[in-house]
Protein backbone atom coordinates (compact mmCIF):
# COMPACT_ATOMS: atom_id res chain seq x y z
CA UNK A 1 0.00 0.00 0.00
CA UNK A 2 2.80 2.33 1.02
CA UNK A 3 4.70 1.40 -2.12
CA UNK A 4 1.60 2.04 -4.24
CA UNK A 5 1.18 5.48 -2.69
CA UNK A 6 4.83 6.26 -3.39
CA UNK A 7 4.40 5.41 -7.07
CA UNK A 8 1.19 7.43 -7.30
CA UNK A 9 3.00 10.47 -5.86
CA UNK A 10 5.88 9.96 -8.31
CA UNK A 11 3.48 9.61 -11.25
CA UNK A 12 1.58 12.75 -10.22
CA UNK A 13 4.85 14.70 -9.87
CA UNK A 14 5.89 13.59 -13.35
CA UNK A 15 2.52 14.64 -14.76
CA UNK A 16 2.80 18.06 -13.10
CA UNK A 17 6.30 18.54 -14.59
CA UNK A 18 5.05 17.50 -18.03
CA UNK A 19 2.12 19.90 -17.68
CA UNK A 20 4.53 22.74 -16.81
CA UNK A 21 6.66 21.84 -19.85
CA UNK A 22 3.58 21.89 -22.09
CA UNK A 23 2.54 25.24 -20.64
CA UNK A 24 6.01 26.66 -21.30
CA UNK A 25 5.73 25.43 -24.90
CA UNK A 26 2.54 27.41 -25.31
CA UNK A 27 3.31 30.61 -23.47
CA UNK A 28 6.98 30.82 -24.41
CA UNK A 29 6.74 30.50 -28.20
CA UNK A 30 8.63 33.42 -29.66
CA UNK A 31 7.79 35.18 -32.90
CA UNK A 32 9.36 37.99 -34.85
CA UNK A 33 6.73 40.29 -36.28
CA UNK A 34 7.70 42.41 -39.28
CA UNK A 35 5.45 45.39 -39.78
CA UNK A 36 5.31 46.65 -43.36
CA UNK A 37 4.07 49.87 -44.85
CA UNK A 38 4.05 48.69 -48.46
CA UNK A 39 1.39 48.74 -51.16
CA UNK A 40 -0.47 45.42 -51.21
CA UNK A 41 -2.35 43.86 -54.07
CA UNK A 42 -4.73 41.00 -53.39
CA UNK A 43 -7.33 39.52 -55.74
CA UNK A 44 -7.54 42.71 -57.79
CA UNK A 45 -7.83 44.94 -54.72
CA UNK A 46 -5.04 47.42 -53.93
CA UNK A 47 -4.19 48.84 -50.52
CA UNK A 48 -1.83 51.77 -51.03
CA UNK A 49 1.06 52.42 -48.69
CA UNK A 50 0.31 55.07 -46.05
CA UNK A 51 2.00 58.45 -46.01
CA UNK A 52 3.32 57.78 -42.51
CA UNK A 53 2.58 55.32 -39.75
CA UNK A 54 3.83 55.29 -36.18
CA UNK A 55 4.06 51.85 -34.60
CA UNK A 56 3.84 51.55 -30.82
CA UNK A 57 4.41 48.25 -29.04
CA UNK A 58 4.22 47.82 -25.27
CA UNK A 59 3.88 51.55 -24.66
CA UNK A 60 7.04 52.39 -26.59
CA UNK A 61 7.33 53.85 -30.05
CA UNK A 62 8.92 51.21 -32.19
CA UNK A 63 9.27 53.16 -35.39
CA UNK A 64 7.83 55.80 -37.67
CA UNK A 65 7.40 54.21 -41.08
CA UNK A 66 7.39 56.09 -44.36
CA UNK A 67 6.19 54.43 -47.58
CA UNK A 68 7.90 51.11 -48.41
CA UNK A 69 9.51 50.86 -44.96
CA UNK A 70 9.50 47.98 -42.52
CA UNK A 71 10.11 47.58 -38.80
CA UNK A 72 10.18 44.55 -36.56
CA UNK A 73 9.27 43.51 -33.06
CA UNK A 74 9.64 40.33 -31.07
CA UNK A 75 6.85 38.80 -29.06
CA UNK A 76 6.55 35.84 -26.71
CA UNK A 77 3.19 34.05 -26.93
CA UNK A 78 0.50 34.05 -29.60
CA UNK A 79 -1.07 37.44 -28.90
CA UNK A 80 0.41 40.55 -30.42
CA UNK A 81 -0.87 44.02 -29.71
CA UNK A 82 0.30 47.26 -31.27
CA UNK A 83 -0.93 50.81 -31.62
CA UNK A 84 -0.85 52.38 -35.09
CA UNK A 85 -1.00 56.13 -35.58
CA UNK A 86 -1.41 56.45 -39.31
CA UNK A 87 -1.53 59.35 -41.75
CA UNK A 88 -3.10 58.11 -44.99
CA UNK A 89 -2.25 61.07 -47.24
CA UNK A 90 -0.05 64.11 -46.80
CA UNK A 91 -1.86 66.76 -44.71
CA UNK A 92 -4.46 64.31 -43.30
CA UNK A 93 -5.19 64.13 -39.58
CA UNK A 94 -3.48 61.06 -38.08
CA UNK A 95 -5.81 58.31 -36.89
CA UNK A 96 -5.09 55.95 -34.03
CA UNK A 97 -5.95 52.29 -33.92
CA UNK A 98 -5.17 49.45 -31.52
CA UNK A 99 -4.43 46.24 -33.43
CA UNK A 100 -4.71 42.86 -31.74
CA UNK A 101 -3.47 39.91 -33.74
CA UNK A 102 -3.46 36.22 -32.91
CA UNK A 103 -0.23 34.79 -34.28
CA UNK A 104 0.00 31.28 -35.79
CA UNK A 105 2.02 28.99 -33.49
CA UNK A 106 4.09 27.43 -36.23
CA UNK A 107 5.38 30.62 -37.82
CA UNK A 108 8.67 32.03 -36.54
CA UNK A 109 8.58 35.22 -38.57
CA UNK A 110 5.33 36.93 -39.48
CA UNK A 111 4.87 39.84 -41.88
CA UNK A 112 1.97 42.16 -41.10
CA UNK A 113 1.07 44.56 -43.88
CA UNK A 114 -0.43 47.68 -42.28
CA UNK A 115 -2.16 49.14 -45.39
CA UNK A 116 -3.76 45.77 -46.11
CA UNK A 117 -4.95 45.45 -42.51
CA UNK A 118 -6.37 48.96 -42.41
CA UNK A 119 -8.08 48.47 -45.80
CA UNK A 120 -9.97 45.51 -44.35
CA UNK A 121 -8.46 42.89 -46.62
CA UNK A 122 -8.74 39.25 -45.47
CA UNK A 123 -6.14 37.98 -42.98
CA UNK A 124 -4.34 35.79 -45.51
CA UNK A 125 -3.60 38.95 -47.50
CA UNK A 126 -2.06 41.10 -44.78
CA UNK A 127 -0.48 38.35 -42.65
CA UNK A 128 2.11 36.10 -44.28
CA UNK A 129 4.95 33.94 -43.08
CA UNK A 130 8.40 35.46 -43.26
CA UNK A 131 10.91 33.01 -44.64
CA UNK A 132 14.46 34.17 -44.13
CA UNK A 133 17.08 33.53 -46.75
CA UNK A 134 19.71 31.09 -45.52
CA UNK A 135 22.48 32.95 -43.75
CA UNK A 136 25.86 32.89 -45.43
CA UNK A 137 28.32 30.65 -43.65
CA UNK A 138 31.25 32.33 -42.01
CA UNK A 139 34.35 30.68 -40.65
CA UNK A 140 33.02 31.28 -37.14
CA UNK A 141 29.89 29.24 -37.82
CA UNK A 142 31.74 26.11 -38.76
CA UNK A 143 33.05 24.03 -35.87
CA UNK A 144 36.82 23.88 -35.76
CA UNK A 145 37.61 20.49 -37.20
CA UNK A 146 40.88 18.70 -37.23
CA UNK A 147 41.97 16.66 -40.22
CA UNK A 148 39.80 13.75 -39.26
CA UNK A 149 36.78 16.08 -38.84
CA UNK A 150 36.47 15.59 -35.10
CA UNK A 151 36.75 18.68 -32.90
CA UNK A 152 39.57 17.80 -30.54
CA UNK A 153 40.35 21.27 -29.17
CA UNK A 154 40.34 20.22 -25.54
CA UNK A 155 42.32 17.04 -25.89
CA UNK B 1 49.64 29.04 38.97
CA UNK B 2 49.11 31.92 36.57
CA UNK B 3 52.75 31.65 35.53
CA UNK B 4 52.18 28.10 34.42
CA UNK B 5 48.83 28.69 32.69
CA UNK B 6 49.95 31.74 30.73
CA UNK B 7 52.50 30.04 28.47
CA UNK B 8 50.11 27.12 28.01
CA UNK B 9 47.35 29.56 26.99
CA UNK B 10 49.57 31.48 24.59
CA UNK B 11 50.77 28.15 23.17
CA UNK B 12 47.18 27.10 22.59
CA UNK B 13 46.40 30.48 20.97
CA UNK B 14 49.46 30.07 18.78
CA UNK B 15 48.35 26.56 17.91
CA UNK B 16 44.85 27.80 17.05
CA UNK B 17 46.21 30.61 14.88
CA UNK B 18 48.61 28.17 13.24
CA UNK B 19 45.91 25.66 12.47
CA UNK B 20 43.60 28.46 11.23
CA UNK B 21 46.32 29.66 8.86
CA UNK B 22 47.07 26.11 7.72
CA UNK B 23 43.40 25.30 7.12
CA UNK B 24 42.71 28.57 5.29
CA UNK B 25 45.99 29.04 3.48
CA UNK B 26 44.39 29.12 0.02
CA UNK B 27 41.73 31.80 0.74
CA UNK B 28 44.29 33.87 2.65
CA UNK B 29 46.69 33.66 -0.29
CA UNK B 30 43.92 34.81 -2.65
CA UNK B 31 42.89 37.66 -0.34
CA UNK B 32 46.52 38.85 -0.42
CA UNK B 33 46.71 38.53 -4.23
CA UNK B 34 43.45 40.49 -4.61
CA UNK B 35 44.60 43.11 -2.08
CA UNK B 36 47.70 43.72 -4.19
CA UNK B 37 45.97 43.54 -7.59
CA UNK B 38 42.87 45.69 -6.89
CA UNK B 39 44.73 49.01 -6.47
CA UNK B 40 47.01 48.13 -9.39
CA UNK B 41 44.07 47.39 -11.70
CA UNK B 42 42.59 50.85 -11.16
CA UNK B 43 39.00 49.59 -11.35
CA UNK B 44 36.34 51.54 -9.44
CA UNK B 45 34.49 49.95 -6.53
CA UNK B 46 31.18 50.19 -8.46
CA UNK B 47 32.65 48.32 -11.41
CA UNK B 48 34.13 45.59 -9.21
CA UNK B 49 30.88 45.18 -7.25
CA UNK B 50 28.88 44.97 -10.48
CA UNK B 51 31.19 42.35 -11.90
CA UNK B 52 31.30 40.30 -8.70
CA UNK B 53 27.52 40.28 -8.30
CA UNK B 54 27.05 39.32 -11.97
CA UNK B 55 29.56 36.49 -11.65
CA UNK B 56 28.06 35.38 -8.35
CA UNK B 57 24.68 35.00 -10.05
CA UNK B 58 26.27 33.30 -13.04
CA UNK B 59 28.46 30.75 -11.24
CA UNK B 60 27.22 30.11 -7.70
CA UNK B 61 24.53 27.60 -8.73
CA UNK B 62 27.05 25.55 -10.71
CA UNK B 63 29.46 25.45 -7.77
CA UNK B 64 26.68 24.53 -5.34
CA UNK B 65 26.15 21.39 -7.42
CA UNK B 66 29.56 20.16 -6.23
CA UNK B 67 28.63 20.06 -2.55
CA UNK B 68 26.53 16.89 -2.48
CA UNK B 69 29.15 14.46 -3.89
CA UNK B 70 31.69 15.89 -1.42
CA UNK B 71 29.18 15.17 1.35
CA UNK B 72 28.94 11.57 0.10
CA UNK B 73 32.73 11.23 0.20
CA UNK B 74 33.15 11.17 -3.57
CA UNK B 75 35.44 14.17 -3.73
CA UNK B 76 35.32 16.91 -6.33
CA UNK B 77 32.89 15.87 -9.03
CA UNK B 78 34.67 16.58 -12.31
CA UNK B 79 31.68 14.75 -13.82
CA UNK B 80 29.61 17.91 -13.38
CA UNK B 81 30.64 18.59 -16.99
CA UNK B 82 28.13 15.87 -17.91
CA UNK B 83 25.34 17.93 -16.40
CA UNK B 84 26.64 20.99 -18.25
CA UNK B 85 26.43 19.04 -21.52
CA UNK B 86 22.87 17.95 -20.70
CA UNK B 87 21.97 21.59 -20.09
CA UNK B 88 23.51 22.60 -23.42
CA UNK B 89 21.62 19.90 -25.34
CA UNK B 90 18.39 21.10 -23.71
CA UNK B 91 19.19 24.69 -24.71
CA UNK B 92 19.84 23.63 -28.31
CA UNK B 93 16.41 21.98 -28.44
CA UNK B 94 14.67 24.93 -26.82
CA UNK B 95 16.38 27.32 -29.26
CA UNK B 96 15.23 25.15 -32.13
CA UNK B 97 11.66 25.12 -30.81
CA UNK B 98 11.86 28.93 -30.47
CA UNK B 99 10.77 29.06 -26.85
CA UNK B 100 12.03 32.37 -25.52
CA UNK B 101 12.46 34.17 -22.24
CA UNK B 102 11.79 32.65 -18.83
CA UNK B 103 9.51 29.91 -20.28
CA UNK B 104 12.52 28.90 -22.42
CA UNK B 105 14.78 28.68 -19.38
CA UNK B 106 12.21 26.63 -17.42
CA UNK B 107 11.59 24.32 -20.39
CA UNK B 108 15.34 23.86 -20.91
CA UNK B 109 15.69 22.89 -17.24
CA UNK B 110 12.89 20.33 -17.55
CA UNK B 111 14.31 18.92 -20.80
CA UNK B 112 17.80 18.67 -19.29
CA UNK B 113 16.63 16.47 -16.39
CA UNK B 114 16.31 13.12 -18.24
CA UNK B 115 19.70 13.62 -19.92
CA UNK B 116 21.31 14.59 -16.61
CA UNK B 117 19.74 11.65 -14.78
CA UNK B 118 20.95 9.16 -17.39
CA UNK B 119 24.45 10.62 -17.47
CA UNK B 120 24.57 10.83 -13.67
CA UNK B 121 23.46 7.21 -13.39
CA UNK B 122 26.16 6.14 -15.82
CA UNK B 123 28.82 8.21 -14.05
CA UNK B 124 27.72 7.01 -10.59
CA UNK B 125 27.80 3.35 -11.64
CA UNK B 126 31.31 3.68 -13.03
CA UNK B 127 32.46 5.60 -9.97
CA UNK B 128 31.17 2.78 -7.79
CA UNK B 129 33.46 0.46 -9.71
CA UNK B 130 36.39 2.77 -9.03
CA UNK B 131 35.96 3.55 -5.34
CA UNK B 132 38.76 5.68 -3.96
CA UNK B 133 39.61 6.98 -7.42
CA UNK B 134 36.41 8.92 -8.05
CA UNK B 135 38.00 12.19 -9.11
CA UNK B 136 40.25 10.89 -11.85
CA UNK B 137 37.45 8.55 -12.97
CA UNK B 138 34.92 11.36 -13.25
CA UNK B 139 37.51 13.50 -15.03
CA UNK B 140 38.09 10.85 -17.68
CA UNK B 141 34.35 10.10 -17.96
CA UNK B 142 33.81 13.77 -18.78
CA UNK B 143 36.28 13.45 -21.68
CA UNK B 144 34.54 10.29 -22.89
CA UNK B 145 31.06 11.84 -22.73
CA UNK B 146 32.44 14.94 -24.43
CA UNK B 147 33.24 12.71 -27.39
CA UNK B 148 29.72 11.29 -27.39
CA UNK B 149 28.33 14.83 -27.12
CA UNK B 150 30.39 15.94 -30.13
CA UNK B 151 29.10 12.94 -32.09
CA UNK B 152 25.48 13.74 -31.25
CA UNK B 153 25.71 17.48 -31.79
CA UNK B 154 27.96 17.43 -34.83
CA UNK B 155 26.56 14.47 -36.75
CA UNK B 156 23.24 13.31 -35.32
CA UNK B 157 21.45 16.60 -34.78
CA UNK B 158 19.75 17.53 -38.01
CA UNK B 159 20.17 14.08 -39.54
CA UNK B 160 18.78 11.64 -36.96
CA UNK B 161 17.50 14.11 -34.36
CA UNK B 162 15.18 16.66 -36.00
CA UNK B 163 16.50 20.21 -35.93
CA UNK B 164 14.42 22.59 -38.01
CA UNK B 165 15.95 26.00 -37.54
CA UNK B 166 18.51 27.02 -40.09
CA UNK B 167 19.96 29.63 -37.72
CA UNK B 168 21.38 26.92 -35.47
CA UNK B 169 21.95 24.18 -38.04
CA UNK B 170 25.06 24.01 -40.19
CA UNK B 171 24.37 24.79 -43.87
CA UNK B 172 25.35 21.25 -44.88
CA UNK B 173 22.05 20.13 -43.34
CA UNK B 174 23.19 18.44 -40.16
CA UNK B 175 25.22 19.42 -37.12
CA UNK B 176 24.94 22.50 -34.95
CA UNK B 177 26.78 25.75 -35.57
CA UNK B 178 29.73 26.74 -33.42
CA UNK B 179 27.65 29.36 -31.64
CA UNK B 180 23.97 29.18 -30.82
CA UNK B 181 22.50 32.58 -30.04
CA UNK B 182 20.44 32.79 -26.88
CA UNK B 183 19.64 36.46 -27.32
CA UNK B 184 15.94 35.88 -26.78
CA UNK B 185 16.54 34.53 -23.31
CA UNK B 186 19.64 36.57 -22.50
CA UNK B 187 19.58 37.68 -18.85
CA UNK B 188 15.81 37.16 -18.71
CA UNK B 189 16.10 35.86 -15.15
CA UNK B 190 18.77 38.39 -14.16
CA UNK B 191 16.72 41.33 -15.40
CA UNK B 192 13.43 40.27 -13.83
CA UNK B 193 13.16 41.93 -10.39
CA UNK B 194 16.63 43.44 -10.84
CA UNK B 195 17.39 46.20 -8.35
CA UNK B 196 19.77 49.09 -8.93
CA UNK B 197 21.66 50.33 -5.89
CA UNK B 198 23.85 53.26 -6.91
CA UNK B 199 25.56 52.04 -10.03
CA UNK B 200 25.31 48.39 -9.06
CA UNK B 201 22.75 46.07 -10.66
CA UNK B 202 21.57 43.33 -8.33
CA UNK B 203 19.89 40.39 -10.13
CA UNK B 204 17.45 39.76 -7.27
CA UNK B 205 15.65 36.78 -8.83
CA UNK B 206 18.88 34.94 -9.68
CA UNK B 207 20.21 35.55 -6.17
CA UNK B 208 16.88 34.40 -4.74
CA UNK B 209 17.15 31.15 -6.74
CA UNK B 210 20.67 30.66 -5.36
CA UNK B 211 19.51 31.33 -1.79
CA UNK B 212 16.67 28.81 -2.27
CA UNK B 213 19.22 26.31 -3.54
CA UNK B 214 21.35 26.88 -0.43
CA UNK B 215 18.31 26.35 1.80
CA UNK B 216 17.49 23.19 -0.14
CA UNK B 217 21.00 21.86 0.47
CA UNK B 218 20.77 22.70 4.19
CA UNK B 219 17.40 20.94 4.37
CA UNK B 220 18.71 18.01 2.35
CA UNK B 221 21.58 17.43 4.80
CA UNK B 222 19.01 16.85 7.53
CA UNK B 223 16.93 14.35 5.60
CA UNK B 224 17.40 10.59 5.91
CA UNK B 225 19.12 10.50 2.52
CA UNK B 226 21.38 13.41 3.47
CA UNK B 227 22.36 11.70 6.73
CA UNK B 228 23.03 8.49 4.79
CA UNK B 229 25.29 10.38 2.42
CA UNK B 230 27.25 11.87 5.30
CA UNK B 231 27.58 8.43 6.87
CA UNK B 232 28.79 6.99 3.56
CA UNK B 233 31.20 9.91 3.22
CA UNK B 234 32.70 9.26 6.64
CA UNK B 235 33.11 5.51 6.41
CA UNK B 236 31.60 3.28 3.75
CA UNK B 237 32.09 0.08 5.69
CA UNK B 238 30.45 1.41 8.85
CA UNK B 239 27.58 2.83 6.73
CA UNK B 240 27.11 -0.55 5.04
CA UNK B 241 27.09 -2.31 8.44
CA UNK B 242 24.44 0.18 9.57
CA UNK B 243 22.19 -1.00 6.73
CA UNK B 244 22.74 1.90 4.34
CA UNK B 245 22.77 0.98 0.66
CA UNK B 246 26.15 2.56 -0.01
CA UNK B 247 26.29 2.13 -3.80
CA UNK B 248 22.75 3.41 -4.29
CA UNK B 249 23.38 6.43 -2.06
CA UNK B 250 26.55 7.30 -3.98
CA UNK B 251 24.75 7.03 -7.32
CA UNK B 252 21.93 9.28 -6.06
CA UNK B 253 24.45 11.90 -4.94
CA UNK B 254 26.04 11.96 -8.40
CA UNK B 255 22.64 12.10 -10.11
CA UNK B 256 21.59 15.07 -7.94
CA UNK B 257 24.90 16.80 -8.66
CA UNK B 258 24.57 16.23 -12.41
CA UNK B 259 20.98 17.51 -12.50
CA UNK B 260 21.96 20.61 -10.53
CA UNK B 261 24.96 21.17 -12.79
CA UNK B 262 22.58 21.05 -15.78
CA UNK B 263 20.37 23.72 -14.17
CA UNK B 264 23.45 25.73 -13.25
CA UNK B 265 24.74 25.63 -16.81
CA UNK B 266 21.40 26.88 -18.13
CA UNK B 267 21.46 29.78 -15.64
CA UNK B 268 25.07 30.47 -16.62
CA UNK B 269 24.33 30.51 -20.35
CA UNK B 270 21.18 32.66 -20.02
CA UNK B 271 23.45 35.22 -18.40
CA UNK B 272 26.10 34.99 -21.13
CA UNK B 273 23.50 35.08 -23.95
CA UNK B 274 25.12 32.62 -26.33
CA UNK B 275 26.21 29.04 -26.34
CA UNK B 276 29.60 27.94 -27.67
CA UNK B 277 28.33 24.55 -28.74
CA UNK B 278 31.60 22.65 -28.70
CA UNK B 279 33.52 24.30 -25.89
CA UNK B 280 31.18 25.95 -23.34
CA UNK B 281 31.29 22.95 -21.01
CA UNK B 282 34.95 22.05 -21.37
CA UNK B 283 36.37 24.33 -18.68
CA UNK B 284 33.28 24.65 -16.49
CA UNK B 285 34.19 21.80 -14.15
CA UNK B 286 37.75 23.01 -13.76
CA UNK B 287 36.83 26.61 -12.94
CA UNK B 288 33.99 25.65 -10.58
CA UNK B 289 36.22 23.26 -8.67
CA UNK B 290 39.01 25.84 -8.54
CA UNK B 291 36.57 28.46 -7.20
CA UNK B 292 35.30 26.08 -4.53
CA UNK B 293 38.86 25.27 -3.43
CA UNK B 294 39.80 28.95 -3.38
CA UNK B 295 36.88 29.42 -0.99
CA UNK B 296 38.62 27.14 1.49
CA UNK B 297 36.99 23.82 0.67
CA UNK B 298 38.93 20.61 0.43
CA UNK B 299 38.37 17.26 -1.25
CA UNK B 300 36.44 15.92 1.73
CA UNK B 301 34.93 19.05 3.25
CA UNK B 302 32.98 21.89 1.65
CA UNK B 303 30.30 24.27 2.82
CA UNK B 304 27.98 26.86 1.33
CA UNK B 305 30.25 29.56 2.77
CA UNK B 306 33.16 28.14 0.75
CA UNK B 307 31.06 28.52 -2.41
CA UNK B 308 30.39 32.22 -1.91
CA UNK B 309 33.87 33.10 -0.65
CA UNK B 310 35.32 31.10 -3.54
CA UNK B 311 33.23 32.81 -6.23
CA UNK B 312 34.07 36.24 -4.83
CA UNK B 313 37.83 35.68 -4.46
CA UNK B 314 38.37 33.61 -7.60
CA UNK B 315 36.41 35.92 -9.86
CA UNK B 316 37.81 39.04 -8.24
CA UNK B 317 41.21 37.70 -9.24
CA UNK B 318 39.84 36.94 -12.73
CA UNK B 319 38.66 40.53 -13.10
CA UNK B 320 41.70 42.35 -11.75
CA UNK B 321 44.55 40.06 -12.83
CA UNK B 322 44.71 41.07 -16.54
CA UNK B 323 44.73 44.80 -15.74
CA UNK B 324 47.17 44.37 -12.85
CA UNK B 325 49.38 42.23 -15.11
CA UNK B 326 49.25 44.94 -17.77
CA UNK B 327 50.23 47.60 -15.21
CA UNK B 328 53.12 45.56 -13.81
CA UNK B 329 54.58 44.08 -16.98
CA UNK B 330 52.96 46.12 -19.74
CA UNK B 331 51.33 42.99 -21.14
CA UNK B 332 47.77 41.99 -20.18
CA UNK B 333 48.39 38.42 -21.38
CA UNK B 334 50.55 37.89 -18.28
CA UNK B 335 47.41 38.37 -16.19
CA UNK B 336 45.53 35.92 -18.42
CA UNK B 337 48.25 33.32 -18.04
CA UNK B 338 48.34 34.01 -14.33
CA UNK B 339 44.68 33.28 -13.78
CA UNK B 340 44.76 30.04 -15.76
CA UNK B 341 47.93 28.98 -13.97
CA UNK B 342 46.33 29.79 -10.61
CA UNK B 343 43.19 27.78 -11.46
CA UNK B 344 45.16 24.63 -12.16
CA UNK B 345 47.65 25.38 -9.40
CA UNK B 346 45.03 25.69 -6.70
CA UNK B 347 43.48 22.34 -7.67
CA UNK B 348 46.92 20.72 -7.57
CA UNK B 349 47.68 22.23 -4.16
CA UNK B 350 44.31 21.09 -2.81
CA UNK B 351 44.88 17.54 -4.04
CA UNK B 352 48.40 17.42 -2.59
CA UNK B 353 47.19 18.81 0.74
CA UNK B 354 44.37 16.28 0.84
CA UNK B 355 46.75 13.41 0.15
CA UNK B 356 49.21 14.68 2.77
CA UNK B 357 46.44 15.02 5.33
CA UNK B 358 45.26 11.49 4.60
CA UNK B 359 48.76 10.09 5.00
CA UNK B 360 49.33 12.06 8.20
CA UNK B 361 46.06 10.73 9.60
CA UNK B 362 47.04 7.20 8.66
CA UNK B 363 50.46 7.67 10.24
CA UNK B 364 48.86 9.06 13.44
CA UNK B 365 46.49 6.12 13.64
CA UNK B 366 49.45 3.78 13.12
CA UNK B 367 51.43 5.52 15.86
CA UNK B 368 48.49 5.37 18.26
CA UNK B 369 48.02 1.68 17.53
CA UNK B 370 51.71 1.01 18.09
CA UNK B 371 51.58 2.93 21.42
CA UNK B 372 48.49 1.04 22.52
CA UNK B 373 50.14 -2.29 21.69
CA UNK B 374 53.29 -1.26 23.55
CA UNK B 375 51.29 -0.31 26.63
CA UNK B 376 49.41 -3.60 26.45
CA UNK B 377 52.65 -5.55 26.31
CA UNK B 378 54.02 -3.57 29.28
CA UNK B 379 50.85 -4.26 31.27
CA UNK B 380 51.10 -7.97 30.55
CA UNK B 381 54.74 -8.04 31.72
Amino acid sequence: MNNKRKWIIRGCSLLVILAIAALMFLVGRGHTVYIDNKTLEFNGQTADALQRVEVWVGGERLSKLAKRERTMSTVIGQNFEMKLISTINKGDEPTEEIVKISLPYGWDGIVVNVPGYLAGLPQEAWMTEFIAEPEPVTAEDEPELSEDEIPMGDF
Amino acid sequence: MSNISKPAGSRSVGKTVGSFLANNSVPIMFILICAVCIPLSGFSLDYLLNEIITRLGRNAFLILSLLIPIMAGMGLNFGMTLGAMAGEIALIFVSDWQIWGIPGVILAMIVSVPFSVLLGLFCGKIMNMAKGREMITSYIISFFINGVYQLIVLYMMGSVIPIAHSSIKLPRGYGIRNTVGLLNMRQCIDNLLAIRVGGVKIPALTLLIIVLMCLLIIWFRRTKLGQDMRAVGQDMQVARDAGIKVERTRIISIIISTVLAGFGMILYLQNIGNLSTYSAHSQVGMFCIAALLVGGASVDRASIGNVFLGVILFHLMFIVAPQAGAKITGDSMIGEYFRVFVSYGVITIALIMYEMKKRRQKANIGEQLALAQKEEVQHEQ
